[in-house]
């Protein structure tokens, strides 16, 4: 007897979110199948890859690679430009780290006033990362949503401390994307979504982080994670848990042990920044594999691999 | 080959006859399946029945061998597709190619490369698991060359030849390192088959389609063979995945056996001289049903994230994660800085180190082995105490491997402070933080080092003092307990009293515990109030039994628990008792003053692993049991939990207990993490009551977590249900008021309880 293998594509979908405008645009989401299962049904959109950025410049990227590449780079906007040139990235993920007010406590005029730069230079979608702080992201990301008015920007992240503050101005006022970020939990994950809905943001607007780990450091529970959320969202037709899932890779994996530690101390693992480049691949294809429909990479090697991944898999 | 329990019992008589010696149809079942009695001891099993059970009850996955010595690897075997269904067991392997096309000095190298991965990560070996060894068509004599040079390297091989006889002589080489010999395809599969068969190897299956790998392996499986794996490796990396997940979900998800079996990737063929591409299409193939990675290189640039992902991944999610216990020295610390302790727990161990790192102190992390639980949890369990300190201290010798004395202890466990001073009083222990965010602070102020001096100051001059041994299996000297008199004082509430051959819910109050900060500090000072309170509260509530939880108590446990058992018993009217600590001198002592007249005293708990003596004990002392059907973490399933069960059965009828005396625990999942799994504790509770047995549990544990005005509506919910399924007891807060009229209704529908207006106030 012949084997005809049985499809599975589901009934529900994926929320379709799309972020930029014009000729540039890109959609997240869509799809009704787990991920790469193109055998059950054609991929909606393949998953994007996005490049980080940083308003800190190089200060958490030190492998030559970085320097070789943003040689020449003064400001936030011309390695945003620069960073527009790596085949693949297909949007900016603009990381503010430098606001945090236990670290260099940048002011909100100050991020305003170099997102606004970028924004004047790059054509690609914008995503905006804050500094992890809840109370000095309410104002910032508030902030950056009317400065990038009309971008159609995501903004990352809401959590269950600042949700309010950041939907009301991001996605009611300005009428952004709001990135929801739960840590590693698909009960916080889906709760956090009705929070904000209740809030009257539609799903549409909203894309979830449903958290990350370098691989080898629990990532496990985002593996089970990204797998439960898929199951719910597309097998049980969980429309609080139907947003797309972006997954920042770069900020989880540049300052693992792995990634960083001197050749000089550690003879046979080789040179550092291809350790790096190794696990920033290695964590993105898993996040990928579970069911991110996008992630933030930023070696322009790591970029280059998992878009070809990608598009040898859709 | 594994046969489910469970499912023999579903084709048994089900009359609980004992003709076959056992108790029950479930207990016979179950020692059938784990091969410990044969299927024809039971005369009334059908001819029908036996031959449908080796059908219906063959596992979905083949599980396979291969390598041999110190290269014997586990292949397949899977039964879910996700690891939170239940849990992946075999992880995946990678190998690296060497190829008749190579010179010798390029397979030399190849060969050298590989076996420089070779380190340890949390307690694992990670190399490069085999060398896949291609033939070219050079003929046998170049092939059989490279096969004893890759023999050589000391890794299980596989052979990638597809020419039966050249595979022939290959095999007469290395067939005792048992390699899989991959290349049957429609036109050879006989002659491949015939070649395997009498070497004794695996057989791995190719195809031009996925299709027509399926007819080869289903040929194979009609000549008898299947010892098979699948090489799903397609023309490109697309096909290469279709094929990988449609071969695992065929045979896991929708029973196709003949897709059951291991696969192999080669992404040395598919992404042939891209290695960051190889990279990230092995980390997908880890995730997603690759069994057997080839890639063309291994460095430790790949093997480090590679070989970590999989080790996260193919960690059982039942199983609390781990660290290895032993000296973590944290910010450069050397053996002159000072000791920070802590227990196992992995969440524990990131979240301490964590704040460690960030005070940029140098400390010695000691990480002592309290069974992946967290500190008070484990100090509650008896997991981490004074002796369990001193033993591991001992074990990895810390004192001669550290100069320092301080030894910091978590906040948390304070009370263990006097204990630990006694058992290692060369060291100035100080109490730490309470909370791990706090870490910072205490150590960049110095905290520490002002308590050690303080510590170390206030030290007699004479040295340390000396502590008396006590022989664990001495008997207790009831003369020399010294506990504080006991009061009687007139009580608002009295005990109604309990008849143990009622047939109604028993409920067993939780709120005497000393994981609780009051309870704890009246226990540590024998202060009666805090505790008679809470006593008389539950009673009020109308809890029919009181847990007494004493934590771990090893100085002066058998004191403790006496007191506390005559000052609950004297107070009220002989309320019956859950004596529950680690420490089982105190049982017994609390035993031997205990009033029976509401009931035997409830022995809290034991387990079908490292507590499978206080079954002994309950038998012993004529009590009742809490008997948890795990071992070492929960049960992954209810197969495991009913052979737990029936081995705890077992031992305990063999000691002269009563069946009705050992109460099965299910283990109470929490919904916010396991809420795939609560339906498996339902289904648990209805196997003990279908046997007959009693059950109870901590079952408010569902709802941890959950926000507090939920809490008692989850909780309701729940004590329905298990009612319904025939739960007999449970160990909850009588102080939720909807919890105990959910109770006493359900004791109404099931007929324990005549009806009456006012049944809830009785």
């Amino acid at each position: 007897m012949a084997f005809v293998p049985k499809v599975q594509a589901f009934s529900a979908h994926i929320n379709a979110v799309t972020l930029g405008t014009g000729d540039n645009s890109i959609v997240l989401g869509g799809g009704n199948t787990l991920p790469f299962y193109t055998f059950d049904a054609p991929t909606e959109n393949a998953p994007k890859v996005g490049i980080e950025v940083s308003d800190l410049g190089l200060e958490n990227f030190q492998a030559p690679g970085f320097k070789e590449f943003y040689a020449g780079c003064n400001t936030m906007a011309e390695m945003a430009k620069k960073a527009e040139t790596v085949e693949g990235a297909s949007f900016i993920a603009l990381s503010f780290e430098g606001a945090d007010p236990n670290g260099h406590n940048k002011s909100v005029e100050e991020c305003v006033a170099q997102a606004k730069e970028v924004a004047a230079v790059v054509t690609k979608p914008l995503v905006v990362m804050g500094c992890k702080n809840a109370e000095k992201d309410a104002a910032l990301l508030g902030a950056l949503a009317e400065a990038l008015q009309g971008k159609n920007a995501l903004f990352m992240s809401a959590t269950e401390e600042d949700y309010k503050s950041i939907s009301a101005s991001v996605a009611m006022a300005y009428s952004q994307k709001v990135g929801a970020e739960s840590a590693v939990d698909i009960n916080l994950a889906k709760q956090l979504n009705v929070l904000i809905n209740q809030m009257g943001v539609p799903a549409g607007s909203v894309v979830m982080n449903v958290g990350s780990a370098g691989a080898g450091y629990g990532f496990e529970y985002v593996s089970s994670t990204l797998d439960r959320v898929k199951a719910a969202a597309l097998a049980q037709n969980d429309n609080m848990l139907q947003m797309p899932i972006i997954t920042p890779i770069s900020t989880e994996t540049w300052g693992l042990k792995e990634s960083i530690m001197p050749e000089s101390e550690m003879p046979e693992w080789g040179p550092a920044e291809e350790r790096g480049i190794e696990m920033e691949i290695t964590t993105a294809a898993a996040c990928l594999a579970g069911g991110s429909d996008a992630v933030i990479l930023a070696h322009p090697a790591s970029i280059a691999a998992v878009t070809k991944m990608i598009n040898a898999l859709v | 080959m594994a046969v489910k329990g469970l499912d023999i019992f579903k084709l048994s008589p089900k009359t609980n006859c004992k003709e076959c010696g056992s108790p029950t149809c479930m207990a016979f079942c179950m020692k059938v399946a784990q091969g410990a009695i044969s299927i024809d001891k039971c005369p009334h099993m059908s001819a029908e029945a036996i031959a449908l059970l080796s059908e219906a009850t063959a596992p979905p996955m083949k599980s396979l061998e291969v390598g041999a010595g110190d290269n014997v690897h586990k292949l397949g075997g899977e039964t879910v597709l996700f690891r939170h269904e239940k849990t992946l067991v075999s992880k995946n392997l990678f190998a690296v190619p060497v190829c008749t096309g190579m010179d010798d000095a390029t397979v030399d190298a190849k060969l050298a490369d590989m076996a420089k991965i070779d380190y340890e990560r949390i307690g694992e070996r990670m190399t490069v698991e085999f060398v896949y060894v291609n033939y070219g068509g050079e003929g046998a004599d170049k092939y059989v060359a490279l096969v004893k040079k890759a023999a050589a390297a000391n890794r299980a091989l596989i052979l990638n030849c597809a020419d039966a006889d050249v595979a022939k002589a290959a095999l007469a080489e290395c067939k005792d390192g048992k390699p899989i010999l991959v290349g049957a395809n429609k036109d050879n599969w006989e002659a491949m088959n015939a070649v395997a068969t009498e070497a004794g190897v695996v057989l791995g299956v190719t195809g031009a389609s996925l299709e027509e790998m399926h007819d080869v392996l289903a040929a194979l499986e009609g000549a008898g063979n299947k010892n098979l794996v699948a090489d799903v490796t397609g023309a490109d990396a697309k096909e290469t995945f279709k094929n990988a997940v449609l071969l695992r979900r065929s045979a896991l998800k929708d029973g196709d056996r003949t897709c059951g079996y291991p696969s192999i990737v080669n992404l040395a063929k598919v992404a042939k001289g891209d290695l960051h591409l190889q990279t990230a299409l092995a980390s997908v193939f880890t995730i997603k049903y690759g069994s057997i990675i080839v890639m063309e290189t291994m460095t430790y640039a790949e093997a480090l994230p590679l070989y970590g992902l999989r080790q996260n991944v193919y960690t059982d999610p039942q199983k609390p994660m781990k660290v290895a216990p032993g000296i973590y020295p944290i910010n450069g610390a050397t053996p002159d800085d000072p000791c920070m302790m802590t227990v196992d727990f992995a969440l524990t161990y990131f979240l301490v180190s964590g704040e460690i790192e960030r005070s940029k102190v140098p400390i010695n992390l000691i990480i002592t082995d309290a069974s992946g639980m967290s500190v008070l949890t484990a100090w509650a369990a008896g997991k981490f105490s004074s002796s369990t300190i001193q033993k591991d201290f001992d074990a990895m010798d810390i004192a001669g491997k550290i100069n320092n004395r301080t030894l910091v202890i978590p906040g948390k466990v304070a009370v263990m402070k006097g204990e630990i001073a006694d058992k290692l009083p060369e060291w100035n222990v100080v109490v730490g933080t309470r909370e791990a965010v706090e870490i910072v602070k205490f150590l960049k102020d110095g905290e520490h080092i002002k308590a050690a001096e303080a510590v170390a100051a206030a030290k007699p001059k004479d040295g340390a003092k000396k502590v008396e041994e006590v022989k664990e299996d001495a008997p207790i000297d009831f003369s020399k307990l010294v506990y504080p008199e006991i009061k009687v004082v007139p009580q608002e509430v009295t005990y109604k009293g309990h008849n143990p051959e009622s047939k109604k819910f028993v409920t067993i109050g939780e709120r005497i515990h000393c994981i609780s900060p009051v309870i704890r500090e009246a226990m540590a000072t024998f202060n009666p109030e805090p505790i008679l309170k809470r006593a008389a509260e539950q009673i009020a509530a109308g809890a029919t039994y009181l847990d007494v939880n004493i934590g771990p108590a090893e100085s002066n446990g058998p004191e403790l628990m006496t007191w506390a058992v005559r000052l609950l018993q004297e107070n009220f009217n002989n309320v019956p008792l859950a004596l529950d600590t680690a420490n089982k001198k105190a049982i017994e002592a609390g035993i031997a003053v205990y009033n029976r007249s509401n009931g035997k005293p409830i022995v809290n708990s034991a387990d079908a692993g490292s507590r499978i003596s206080y079954i002994d004990l309950a038998a012993a002392n004529d009590a009742i049991v809490i008997a948890l059907c795990s071992a070492d973490g929960i049960a992954k399933d209810n197969e495991e939990r009913m052979t737990h069960c029936h081995h705890m059965l077992d031992r305990g009828m063999s000691l002269g207990m009563e069946a009705d005396d050992l109460w099965f625990d299910p283990l109470f999942l929490v919904v916010k993490g396991m809420q795939d799994k609560q339906m498996d504790v339902l289904n648990a509770i209805k196997l003990f009551s279908d046997e007959g047995l009693k059950s109870t549990g901590g079952l408010s544990n569902n709802s941890n977590g959950a926000p507090k005005n939920v809490r008692p509506i989850m909780d309701s919910a729940l004590v329905a249900m298990c009612m319904m399924q025939g739960l007999t007891s449970a160990i909850v807060n009588p102080c939720d008021l909807r919890l105990m009229e959910t109770i006493k209704s359900c004791d109404i529908f099931k007929n324990h309880e005549l009806y009456s207006d006012s049944y809830l106030e009785i």
